[in-house]
């Protein structure tokens, strides 16, 4: 077994609200970032997103990231980190970069208030932001950091609209992950930064048991249909954490809300035996961020285990997937000590991670 | 009509990338979808959803529509016909 | 750490393990050209973006330099980067919703850069972790961390590339495998540096 990793939240920014708190509190209320807009869809047709009121474009990325920054330079103030490198998962930086290099800015924003960090940007499609948590703790247990601040984002654009319109992948309403009438994901935005640490921080944070990434060879946009990838990912990272299925008590699942998708995920959740555990997906209240994905979930996930509260799956009626899943209807009380985050995106890729609370 | 068929062949292998095809190769009636057909797949059927609007202004709003019309040449080529 | 083989594909020729294989300095369509010349067949190329192009082109040659005793399907890992992502994908796509008024679905699924991972695991059926970084330069140092920490996971053999294409007609694409070795070798960054400075040169 290797040292503790751990894993606290530091901020959040979505449509939601700038603090976790604010978030805590949409959750409750069953509250969704998602909205129709008129004309920001394709020749000016009316497209659901969840959006950022509070920013404006240009250069929405660059305001997401600096607002949540911020916020977590102020959570961090009273103890300053050595030896710390930040991670950043993001599909696509800020495409109003474009035609030059859409990351270009990043480093020198992220300098602006955690000056001298080693930055890496891993760019891998949906899944990227479980699989920087998984690399931030790789690098903390190689011993080569003892802090690593990950930085989940991506914000809405013509760029991605457009393209996922072409795709015919959009709900023209909103997002019914697992649900039977489900007929597509909504896109929105968000950046979400966790702090992963070897130091017990002193506000709520979980242990990371482990985590893996598997590709399901088989197309590059459209899931396994026997969800061979996530079950892989699923399989591998029960191995590496020590667990079993019989541990889990919560699933924090991708759910798009797209057919096949859900689909795919229903697939594999039962071919691991997670079909009974309590699940759900967030792309209801914060629509699906894409290269944030990850890390706004974990952090909603994290402060499920605080709370032990388990959070609806908002958009879910009834079941809609082949094999049923245990879909969380209503806020419930459980005690939740070990949680499943699972992602899947683009590329084939698959990606899970495991946490538990401390003892 | 013949004509449009030969025009769609041409068209069918640029816009989707076939560029180890000649129209010689693509029979009117054969199959384009399958592992019978030309072994095209789910974003191939989404490129010719942009093929009909862009060449021929036809708009189709819902791509389950497809299977049928994208079935073949002939297929395709009624299509257009009959809404042009 | 070991380097068990190596290739570079860029529009002016093919080279393996620093010899040239195939030569498309003057051809119109170079990667088709190249694609060509492997002899395989394998249609889905045709569609592919360059980044994906190039990457299969140069991953066809190592192939039989993999370990063989490896479970290839489960434990080769797929670690790439580069400085540009998806650039000039990106900038096709635009032009097909800007210039042409059709967002086009097909270079949409290309505007992200780990597409090229996706498409290898598909063509040699890899099912292991794949994961794509953007960094400012190619830089060996981190190739080598994060191979290590991928051994130490049990991920035996990875499958590195730098692979960059951008719109200014920048295109290169300098894969290669590591593996463990017996000896600690702190000499592969070196080793990279010096390929790839080599491959760039010819």
């Amino acid at each position: 077994m290797h040292k503790p990793v751990y894993i606290a939240p530091l901020s959040l920014v979505t449509p939601l609200g700038n603090t976790v708190g604010q978030h805590i509190e949409a959750f409750e209320k069953g509250v969704s970032g998602i909205q129709i807009f008129e004309k920001d869809g394709f020749q000016d047709t009316p497209i659901a997103l969840a959006k950022r009121a509070e920013i404006s474009s240009p250069n929405r990325y660059d305001q997401l990231l600096r607002g949540a920054l911020e916020k977590a330079k102020e959570q961090l103030a009273s103890k300053p980190l050595e030896n710390t490198a930040v991670i950043v998962s993001s599909t696509k930086g800020n495409v109003d970069l474009l035609p030059g290099d859409t990351f270009a800015e990043t480093q020198a924003i992220i300098h602006e208030f955690f000056p001298e960090t080693d930055v890496f940007i891993i760019s891998n499609a949906c899944v990227s932001g479980v699989i920087a948590i998984n690399t931030a703790a790789d690098y903390l247990l190689a011993g080569k950091y003892d802090h690593i601040l990950v930085i989940g984002i991506d914000a809405v654009s013509e760029f991605v609209s457009y393209g996922f319109q072409s795709l015919f992948a959009l709900s023209n309403e909103t997002c019914k992950p697992f649900d039977k009438s489900r007929n597509g994901t909504v896109l929105g935005e968000g950046c979400g930064i966790v702090l992963v640490t070897t130091e017990k921080p002193a506000d709520f944070a979980v242990l990371y048991k482990g985590g893996s990434s598997s590709n399901d060879a088989n197309h590059i946009s459209g899931p396994s249909r026997t969800g061979e990838g996530l079950v892989r990912s699923i399989e591998k990272t029960l191995k590496r954490s020590g667990l079993t299925a019989k541990n889990i008590d919560f699933v924090s699942a991708h759910g798009t809300a797209t057919v096949f998708n859900d689909e795919m995920e229903s697939i594999a959740f039962g071919r691991t035996n997670l079909d009974q555990v309590p699940l759900n997906s967030m792309k209801g209240y914060f629509g699906h961020t894409l290269g944030a994905a990850g890390v706004l979930e974990t952090i909603m996930s994290i402060v499920s285990m605080e709370q032990n509260t388990l959070f609806p799956n908002l958009g879910f009626k009834e079941t809609g997937t082949s094999v049923p899943l245990n879909v969380i209807q209503r806020i419930e009380s459980k005690e939740l000590n070990t949680v499943l985050k699972t992602a899947s995106g683009f590329g084939g890729g698959n990606a899970s991670l495991i946490l538990q609370k401390q003892s | 009509m013949s004509d449009l068929k030969e025009n769609l062949k041409a068209q069918i292998i640029e816009q989707l990338n076939l560029e180890d095809l000649t129209p010689a190769d693509i029979q009117d009636d054969a199959p384009l979808f399958g592992d019978q057909g030309l072994g095209l797949d789910s974003i191939d059927a989404l490129e010719f959803i942009v093929l009909l609007d862009s060449n021929y202004g036809i708009k189709i709003a819902d791509p389950s529509e497809g299977k049928e019309i994208f079935q073949s040449v002939n297929t395709l080529a009624a299509y257009i016909s009959k809404h042009q | 750490m070991k380097i068990l083989a190596h290739s570079y594909v860029c529009p002016k020729g093919t080279y393996l393990n620093g010899k040239r294989v195939f030569d498309t300095g003057e051809e119109e369509n170079p990667f088709k050209s190249a694609y060509q010349q492997l002899g395989v067949e394998y249609p889905k190329f045709y569609k592919m973006d360059v980044l994906s192009k190039m990457a299969f082109i140069g991953t066809e040659l190592l192939l039989p330099f993999l370990p063989k005793e490896v479970d290839l399907e489960n434990d080769l890992q797929l670690i790439f980067a580069n400085s540009s992502a998806s650039q000039f994908t990106d900038n096709l796509f635009i032009d097909s919703y800007e210039q042409l008024n059709n967002p086009s679905p097909s270079l949409f699924v290309y505007t992200l850069p780990n597409i090229v991972t996706g498409e290898l695991c598909i063509r040699h059926k890899w099912y292991g972790e794949n994961c794509f970084f953007v960094e400012e330069a190619f830089n060996p140092g981190h190739f080598s961390e994060w191979t290590q920490i991928g051994l130490n996971k049990g991920n035996n053999v990875c499958l590195c590339a730098w692979v960059e294409a951008k719109t200014n007609g920048e295109q290169e694409c300098f894969l290669f495998l590591l593996t463990d070795s017996e000896h600690a070798d702190n000499s592969i960054e070196l080793e990279l540096s010096t390929l790839i400075k080599q491959y760039r040169n010819e």
